[in-house]
């Protein structure tokens, strides 16, 4: 994926891919102001047109830094080492995103930002876990051993996905259950929030693959600098 | 297998004879259980409450000093290289420092528990349930912590990073123990109990399998 940086910059696909992303986001977002207010909760839902696509793209990039890391481990080569940490910063990213929407929202319906709540705890987890997932990478100045280290904390720390997801079910929460879930196929909502929730959804997926494709291509290039300035 | 066990026994029989880490980890959890009873009580309800959590929360801390405790003498003697060298797979190295710092969580876990149980009015009278407990999330503690200490064994800046990698993965298992621990000491009934023992199992072997298996790739000669 990254012999595209070496000279001519962005490659075609990713531009594409981020021109997509925003386009979609756009009208995802028409969809979201568009949908008809929730029964209990009014105008607020529309935060979790956001907070969905969001949390998502978020255990979907933690998925994905594991892939690679196995990738790194299984082929040794520095690129896979390069994405996986690519698509852990995006998912760090994306859970801040999910936290600040979902604090947002939790404000006016639960009347706090925060609560010691078991998926808002392991979500925090999950963050506070990749950020030291980073501080690790900074620790370590071989670049081999810094990647190994990496690709063992990044398949690690996806244990904490699953169980942030399946909190809601097993500790029987304060937060919503999931609207979809994933382990039934059940979908429970109406069907403009659905259109709006699955477009929302479409924009964030493909703007991770836009800035995943991005961030590769970026730290292609610092790598080569790195090599150079060594 | 038994590599592994001349590995944990070698280990074991340092760390007894030495007793810098035992003593810093005892005193340690004196200083926090003292200081938490001191700062929660004196209500004796409001103490008992709080008493899983004091037990687990001295564990986890006084665990992640025992970790590094498992690498550090290795890396003093400049005798991990050797361990790397031998023959064969290096699985068996990382099980015989989970049986090192395993051993020792039991044997700690053990006298805290009596520390706590004499500060916080913790009735023992549940107390193998109470030792299923710590056997359960002692195991998924040790099977993270001796991982990450091996791995960050041998950079500067390890004491600052060990605590900040580990924490984060067994707040699962510190959390799964502490709810055990509480449905026991409140007479909880054995099925609500039994759910939690089965996370803390679940998170056992996954721990353990992944620990075990992604091991030999990272650990650098």
């Amino acid at each position: 994926m990254n012999r595209v940086a070496s000279d001519r910059g962005l490659d075609r696909l990713t531009l594409g891919l981020l021109v997509a992303g925003f386009g979609v986001l756009a009208v995802g977002l028409y969809y979201a102001l568009a949908a008809p207010p929730d029964v209990t909760q009014g105008y607020l839902v529309r935060i979790m047109y956001l907070h969905v696509g969001a949390a998502w793209t978020a255990y979907l990039a933690f998925f994905v830094a594991m892939g690679y890391a196995v990738a790194y481990l299984w082929k040794q080569e520095d690129r896979y080492d390069r994405l996986s940490a690519a698509s852990a910063e995006l998912g760090v990213i994306f859970t801040a995103l999910t936290l600040l929407s979902g604090m947002l929202w939790g404000r006016p319906t639960w009347g706090v930002y925060w609560t010691w709540e078991p998926r808002l705890t392991t979500t925090a987890i999950l963050f506070v876990f990749y950020i030291g997932y980073f501080l690790l990478r900074q620790a370590i100045e071989d670049p081999e051993f810094r990647a190994k280290a990496a690709a063992a904390a990044a398949i690690l720390g996806v244990i904490n996905v699953p169980i942030s997801y399946m909190s809601v079910r097993w500790w029987r929460s304060l937060h919503q259950t999931q609207s979809i879930d994933l382990t039934t196929g059940r979908v429970s909502m109406d069907e403009a929030m659905l259109v709006a929730l699955l477009v929302n959804f479409a924009a964030f997926n493909l703007l991770y693959l836009a800035f995943l494709r991005f961030k590769g291509v970026v730290s292609a290039l610092e790598a080569q600098r790195e090599e150079l300035d060594g | 297998m038994r590599r592994v066990w001349a590995l944990a026994a070698r280990d074991l029989k340092l760390e007894l004879r030495g007793r810098a880490g035992l003593l810093a980890a005892f005193f340690f959890i004196g200083v926090v259980v003292f200081i938490l009873g001191f700062a929660l009580g004196p209500n004796q309800a409001e103490l008992r409450r709080a008493g899983p959590g004091v037990w687990w929360v001295a564990l986890a801390f006084a665990g992640s000093l025992l970790a590094s405790r498992a690498w550090a003498l290795e890396v003093e003697n400049d005798t991990l290289d050797d361990l790397l060298l031998t023959p064969g797979s290096r699985e068996w190295i990382y099980w015989g420092k989970f049986l090192f710092l395993w051993a020792l969580m039991m044997g700690v876990g053990g006298v805290t528990l009596l520390l706590v149980a004499g500060m916080f009015f913790l009735p023992l009278t549940r107390a193998p349930e109470l030792l299923l407990t710590l056997l359960l999330g002692g195991t998924g503690y040790a099977a993270i912590a001796v991982f990450y200490a091996g791995l960050v064994v041998r950079l500067r800046a390890r004491d600052v990073l060990l605590p900040l990698l580990v924490f984060p993965l067994v707040v699962p298992v510190v959390l799964g123990a502490v709810k055990a621990t509480l449905g026991v000491v409140n007479g909880a009934e054995m099925a609500e109990v039994a759910f939690w023992w089965r996370l803390l199992g679940v998170f056992d072997v996954v721990y353990l399998t992944a620990c075990s298996l992604l091991f030999p790739w990272v650990i650098e000669g």
